[in-house]
């Protein structure tokens, strides 16, 4: 018995455990592999490019001079401000399609590879379940951060060559010099991503879950879009604080000058307590999951 | 099989943690609802505190909530938020933010901006006309209206402290304003939170009869005494702002002598009573009454052509009396009245009052 126990210890790492950065390789390259993975980043990556021609058109015809309901507000600001417009595509990706794209890849994940059927080799392969969620996680989180980065690397250079003006002009009417409002943008996209990995986990832990990617979708939708609802309902205020989308509102206090935290760091905390539950329920059923 | 309960037990005290930070973070703010010790203080010292005391440099947030029963056109519906610093001589920075837009409104001490991201535009005041652009910055200053308020209300009204309490995480005293029994009115109290070391009034709060929840409340949400970066006070307007005069547009809608008398003339204002169940009494030029307004729905299409009396009798109930007849208008902490044939009383009374009130020739 002894002598059983101490030999498992002495071959483990040699035999069976595998390098972690090897593993976290080859899961990037499996995501990135994957012909839709490829064909939504760049998609993603051409938001801002359309958003920046548009605006560029339309302050052209002068079509931002009348505002519409929706249409005033950062739209207006930005022409001629080309440093905001990374801000605004990822506000407005913000709505609806990065959310997608978290829970997608987190469907992939696992559900996917369940419906696949190799999910059940990685199971009884010699890896931790923890170990393999955790892979699992970082080729979600990873994928997630470049999609974001491409918007904002794509909106940055569109906005500046479409769009002009040196500096940003905030939302406060101050003018940041360019270092600082790319600063600016630099932190708005890490929130936006730190945002969408929230999403991405409670996605994880419904992946976990079902076999089947697109309850995993749908679920991660619904919950956007209930939490939408439930924020609209005066008598449920007291519920607007513990929603996930509830900061997502908030994330254009970046671009005030002077900066208030206050809503920002909230939101980061809300966002990591999603964080939290996604990948701890995540990891109760990847451990007692049949292999 | 001891790692796998390890790590099972890893993950459901992860979601606990998760759910429990939620819980904390939902709970409302200042969740501590001991009162604060405060030394003992009367009334009365603790109005003349807050009269003399000087609102230092500070940095807070504003919060608007109203509950008042029916949206009126001009006062603030629900919830609204602005963030504010002054240096406390003058200078201020007021930031609302509204939609995805924001508007800021800067004082230096000479001019004035009031900046609106919406379309772009700056307004420029200088000198006098400063007051005209710091109304708005004066409706979301509690301290003013505190002040304003008890000025006026002194006599009617019995002062009394109601103990300690927190706003914006510091502590304050309730200094509560009661109509004194006489007074027909349809206001319980007023309470006004002053802060313990500042005598700042940090929190305004007007509260009906029948309704535990205040039917307005004006107060900071964060308070930061302290002194303020220099350049928050300065503003230049951005490249490709549109910037107008404040100045010109004022002296361009500013009523003549002979104007502001002939329409005091057509009003024939009065009041009536005096202190919480004050009555105006007027009378709206019938032109007035019958021209067309253009209403507005929710989404700001433009809805059909209406005049001012039906627009009245729309929102209100019709009454008849001694006076004839008309629409009344009751909301949580007031009422109005307007006649068929143009009289108008309003007051923070109930209906009765203002039928008298009418009486009163």
């Amino acid at each position: 018995m002894t002598t059983a126990v101490v030999d498992r210890a002495v071959q483990r790492p040699t035999a069976t455990r595998a390098p972690l950065g090897r593993l976290l390789r080859s899961e990037l390259r499996l995501v990135l592999r994957r012909p839709r993975t490829l064909v939504v980043l760049g998609l993603l990556a051409l938001v801002p490019v359309v958003a920046g021609v548009g605006i560029a058109i339309a302050a052209d015809s002068g079509a931002l001079g009348a505002e519409g309901p929706n249409g005033g507000g950062m739209a207006s600001l930005v022409e001629g401000n080309g440093l905001l417009l990374p801000v605004f595509s990822l506000v407005i990706a913000m709505t609806m399609l990065l959310p997608l794209v978290g829970a997608m890849l987190s469907a992939d994940a696992l559900a996917g590879e369940a419906a696949n059927g190799t999910l059940r080799g990685l199971l009884v392969a010699p890896v931790g379940r923890a170990r393999l969620l955790a892979v699992k996680a970082f080729g979600v989180a990873a994928v997630t951060l470049l999609a974001v980065l491409l918007m904002t690397v794509t909106g940055t250079v569109a906005g500046v060559v479409l769009l002009g003006g040196d500096g940003m002009l905030t939302i406060s009417g101050t003018t940041l010099p360019f270092g600082a409002g790319l600063g600016r943008v630099l932190l708005f996209a890490a929130l936006v991503t730190f945002q969408v990995w929230a999403l991405a986990a409670v996605a994880l832990a419904v992946s976990a879950m079902t076999e089947h990617p697109l309850v995993v979708v749908a679920v991660a939708l619904g919950l956007v879009i209930v939490s939408g609802v439930l924020n609209a309902i005066p008598a449920l205020d007291w519920l607007t604080p513990a929603l996930i989308t509830t900061s997502w509102g908030d994330l254009p206090d970046v671009i005030s000058d002077p900066m208030p935290t206050g809503n920002l760091v909230e939101g980061v905390l809300r966002g990591g307590c999603y964080l939290v539950i996604g990948y701890s329920l995540a990891l109760s059923r990847m451990l007692t999951r049949d292999g | 099989m001891n790692r796998k309960r390890t790590a099972l037990s890893a993950a459901a005290a992860g979601t606990t943690a998760g759910v429990v930070g939620l819980v904390l973070i939902a709970a409302p703010a200042g969740a501590d609802t001991t009162p604060p010790a405060l030394p003992e203080t009367t009334a009365e010292s603790l109005v003349a505190s807050v009269l003399t005391t000087d609102v230092p440099a500070l940095s807070g947030t504003v919060a608007v909530s109203s509950d008042l029963g029916l949206p009126i056109p001009g006062l603030p519906t629900g919830d609204e938020a602005a963030r504010i610093y002054t240096d406390g001589e003058g200078k201020a920075r007021v930031s609302l933010i509204e939609g995805d837009g924001e508007k800021t409104l800067v004082a230096d001490g000479a001019t004035t901006w009031l900046w609106s991201s919406a379309d772009k535009s700056v307004v420029k005041y200088t000198g006098g006309a400063r007051d005209k652009a710091g109304e708005e910055q004066r409706l979301t200053d509690p301290a003013a209206a505190a002040r304003e308020f008890v000025t006026a209300m002194g006599d009617e009204s019995t002062l009394s402290v109601d103990g300690t309490a927190r706003v914006a995480d510091r502590p304050v005293y309730q200094l509560v304003v009661t109509p004194k029994p006489s007074e027909r009115t349809l206001l319980r109290e007023v309470r006004i939170s002053v802060d313990s070391e500042t005598r700042v009034p940090l929190r305004l709060e007007v509260l009906a009869n029948g309704s535990a929840a205040p039917a307005l409340s004006l107060g900071f949400t964060e308070f930061t005494p302290g002194a303020q970066d220099a350049s928050l006070f300065t503003f230049t307007p951005p490249a490709g702002a549109k910037v107008t005069d404040g100045n010109a547009e004022v002296g361009k809608h500013e009523p003549t002598e002979q104007q502001k008398q002939d329409l005091l003339n057509a009003i024939k204002p009065k009041v009536v009573g005096s202190g919480w169940d004050t009555v105006y009494v007027g009378t709206v030029p019938a032109d007035l009454l019958e021209s067309e307004v253009t209403t507005e729905d929710k989404g700001g299409r433009e809805g059909g052509k209406t005049t001012g009396l039906d627009l009245v009798k729309q929102f209100g109930q019709p009454v008849s009396g001694a006076f004839g007849t008309g629409t009344v208008i009751t909301t949580k902490v007031g009422t109005a009245l307007v006649t068929d044939d143009g009289q108008v009383a309003v007051g923070a009374v109930p209906q009765q009052v203002l039928v008298d009130a009418l009486g009163q020739k």
